[in-house]
């Protein structure tokens, strides 16, 4: 009895070592990740000022500011991996924070060729700290073991690469609305607007329709990797899910933005429209549809759960 | 040509010049299509597809007469939508069929392109003659960056490529699209769905309650399988959750943030969250099993073109009230309403099977399950009072009745289909993204040159024209540039490099 009871609070103490420790880790991450979201919001602040002084200063400095964010937040992530022992995309916690991180990646990898270009900062950083705050002050931070219908070889690549087409189309939209801004005044002729000027605005502004169209055979890859599990999961692949309808709704448009670019009346105003609204569309994907989902009490396999 | 060649000719030269061919042959008309269906997509994301109308008017929703007219419970199957599917389907064979013929005849304007202004000019500064010349930069293209002659030279025109065709892998993939839509049509017409129950040890017939569109509309009838199917053994598995001790609201949140207090994870009330449920399965034809699996979700079993889903479980109770013989059935999930009990009681899942511990070890899960009263007081409000676990065996008191769990029995369910289109979208899906990932990604180059004398020396006029998001037309310049300046020498194009 006394053996039996010994081994009982043995394995008790293993247990709450095991507990303490995940909460100890889960502690460090929850700070880290307000961290992140604070450093965010700086270089947001740094753009804003950026955009009402026009000074390159704080553009600059907003720009290597994120560069620290990023490279915490992608510790972050790793640290997340390893509480979870598997890819961190599971909760809406977790994508929320993927998303943040992917995007502004995407943006600083794109932004490194820019001379002085930071405009496009302001969307990307809005978003990243709008995710990640999103995520701090309304998800659940538990981690959680991967659910059934999850545990999929399907399951990495599916999110991976829809996610990394979003960020993607996160930063087309951020050059489109940077470029319709200053368009006015760089055509009237002001010498230097925000970094672009006649000579360079057409070729950033081509670095738009580029990002589209390297996130659009992703977008399609994710929709036919989600297709081609949900045929293995659920015996259909398509059914008319919200959150499946809304991902052919973001593929349909930017096709409709990729081909737009060949037709001569539609090129100039109209394709930009559609790539705003197709980044609009994206967002209805990501995290739109819960919400609509929830709001019209319609189901759908792919609510992410509280 | 003969006569009937000649008379193919003219009528397809007719029926290319109607308007409906012209409509349809045109970008224009794929974007005010693709608009249209994505005003159906948003229609199909605010009301709820598949819905009963009963349903949907029970559970508030508004505008019904407009949801009746236009059957927008079931948009996706409205004629409207399919016609205008339809009509994407025929622009799209138009315009792949167009973009064929003019793939065909490309050459001519290639070499027409280039007899226009060049974008570049490099002199020469080597002391050969004109022959010696252009075969030494010839060579320089060929040789060492690679690039393969289109066509032969045209009037001292050079015409190179490098890399897969952009214009092809375009055609490719609006083809392999094609072919994807024939297999939603295959997918439309023919497949068939359905469910079925299936409790250890017995072997079940297959008989669809639903037949597919094609069979539907010739009147023909479900037909039984010709093999069973045995549910040797239900397993279910779970993870040891602990339950984690976070704020809900956002204030008490930021002050953890900084440091107020720390999360917690607690064992108390710990959920047993669902790592795996699994059918051991028996295909039995002739009396004899010819296939055994164990199927989970995400790993089907394929049988004779059927393919069976481990959809959910159900699970039987037999309830008893104090030592009254007669038992109470229910299922888990639903309620019960016992005589002498105010309220009504709702038994959750048993757990029972395997729990994987939060330590690494295992444990054989004692069934139990978490019992909920629920009432309902004057003004309909419900309240509902936990209860507590009631395991198999042991017994809880309610209203000074003893209320325990006699036994139970798991019935596994699943979801079976067949659905010939799913190869023909297996397969245009990967020729899609291939071709598709190699024009967009892959890099692609035409260069179009000749070799001029001016000023007593002779230029390079060249012309370059690239696709794909890895050309980079700079560093081919740069490359050309390097290469024409170490030409000392004509390049021998029988040689190796």
């Amino acid at each position: 009895m006394v053996g039996l009871s010994n081994e009982v609070n043995s394995t008790m103490s293993n247990l709450e070592t095991l507990l303490s420790r995940d909460a100890y880790l889960l502690a460090i991450e929850i700070r880290l990740f307000w961290f992140v979201a604070i450093v965010y919001g700086v270089c947001l602040v740094l753009y804003l000022i950026h955009l009402t002084t026009k000074k390159t200063g704080p553009g600059r400095l907003g720009t290597n500011t994120l560069w620290l964010g990023v490279i915490t937040h992608a510790g972050l992530i790793l640290l997340r991996t390893f509480e979870g022992q598997r890819a961190p995309f599971q909760t809406l916690y977790e994508s929320l924070s993927w998303f943040a991180w992917s995007a502004s990646v995407t943006y600083l990898f794109v932004e490194r060729k820019w001379k002085d270009i930071y405009m496009p900062g302001i969307l990307v950083t809005s978003l990243s700290m709008g995710a990640c705050l999103y995520a701090l002050l309304t998800r659940s931070p538990a981690v959680e073991p991967l659910s059934p219908p999850l545990q999929s070889y399907w399951f990495e690549w599916h999110v991976v690469l829809a996610f990394l087409s979003y960020a993607v189309f996160v930063v087309s939209c951020s050059i489109e609305i940077a470029y319709l801004a200053v368009k006015p005044s760089v055509k009237k002729g002001y010498k230097l607007e925000y970094g672009l000027n006649m000579h360079n605005l057409e070729t950033f502004h081509r670095q738009s329709f580029r990002l589209a169209l390297f996130g659009f055979p992703l977008l399609t890859f994710g929709i036919f990797s989600g297709a081609a599990w949900a045929n293995e999961a659920w015996g259909r692949y398509w059914g008319w899910d919200p959150k499946e309808t809304w991902s052919l709704i973001t593929w349909t448009v930017f096709a409709i933005y990729l081909h737009s670019i060949s037709i001569p009346k539609w090129k100039g105003l109209p394709a930009s429209l559609f790539n705003i609204l197709g980044f609009i569309c994206m967002l209805m994907t990501f995290i739109g549809v819960n919400w609509l989902a929830r709001l019209l009490g319609i189901p759908s396999l792919h609510l992410y759960a509280m | 040509m003969t006569i009937i060649q000649k008379i193919k000719n003219i009528n397809e030269q007719k029926i290319r010049e109607t308007w409906f061919y012209r409509r349809f042959a045109s970008l224009k008309t794929s974007c005010i299509l693709f608009l249209i269906l994505v005003g159906f997509y948003i229609m199909g994301t605010i009301f709820p597809q598949g819905a009963q109308l009963d349903d949907y008017i029970r559970s508030g929703g508004k505008f019904t007469s407009l949801v009746i007219f236009f059957d927008l419970l079931n948009i996706f199957n409205t004629p409207v939508f399919l016609i205008i599917a339809l009509l994407l389907f025929i622009n799209l064979t138009i315009c792949t069929f167009e973009r064929f013929l003019t793939l065909r005849s490309q050459r001519k304007a290639i070499v027409e392109d280039g007899l226009l202004t060049p974008a570049y000019t490099f002199p020469l500064d080597i002391n050969q003659q004109k022959e010696s010349t252009e075969e030494s930069v010839r060579g320089i293209f060929k040789k060492e960056l690679r690039f393969k002659e289109k066509t032969s030279p045209t009037h001292g025109i050079y015409i190179m490529e490098k890399g897969w065709s952009y214009r092809w892998l375009t055609w490719i993939y609006h083809l392999a699209i094609l072919f994807c839509f024939f297999g939603f049509l295959l997918t439309y017409l023919f497949a068939f769905e359905d469910e079925l129950t299936l409790y250890p040890g017995e072997a079940t017939a297959i008989k669809p309650a639903t037949i597919n569109r094609w069979n539907k509309s010739w009147g023909n009838s479900a037909q039984e399988l010709d093999f069973r199917l045995e549910l040797a053994e239900f397993i279910t598995e779970y993870n040891q959750l602990p339950k984690l001790d976070y704020p809900a609201d956002k204030l008490s949140r930021l002050a953890f943030a900084l440091g107020w207090k720390d999360p917690k994870y607690t064992l108390k009330n710990e959920s047993y969250f669902p790592k795996d449920w699994k059918s051991r399965l028996k295909v039995i034809k002739g009396g004899l099993a010819v296939l055994e699996k164990t199927i989970e979700v995400n790993d089907p079993l394929y049988y004779h073109g059927i393919t069976f889903y481990q959809a959910a479980y159900n699970q039987n109770l037999k309830i008893q009230v104090d030592d009254n013989p007669i038992l109470f059935e229910t299922e888990s999930g639903k309620e019960l309403i016992i005589p002498g009990v105010e309220g009504m009681l709702k038994f959750g899942t048993v757990r029972t099977g395997t729990l994987f511990k939060k330590d690494g070890s295992t444990e054989k899960i004692k069934p139990f399950t978490e019992v909920v009263l629920i009432k309902k007081d004057d003004n309909r409000k419900i309240e509902t009072e936990n209860l507590g676990k009631l395991e198999q065996g042991g017994g809880i008191y309610i209203d000074n009745k003893r209320i325990s769990m006699r036994e139970f029995k798991e019935a596994s369910i699943l979801s079976y289909r067949n659905d010939p289109g799913v190869p023909i979208l297996w397969w245009s899906g990967i020729v899609v993204l291939l071709a598709m990932s190699l024009r967009i990604f892959g890099a692609w180059y035409r260069i179009i040159y000749r070799i001029e004398e001016k000023d007593g020396m002779p230029h390079l006029l060249m012309k370059v024209k690239t696709r794909g998001l890895m050309a980079d037309e700079e560093r081919l310049i740069k490359r050309l540039q390097h290469s024409l300046m170490n030409m000392t020498e004509p390049i021998d194009l029988n040689t190796p490099v």
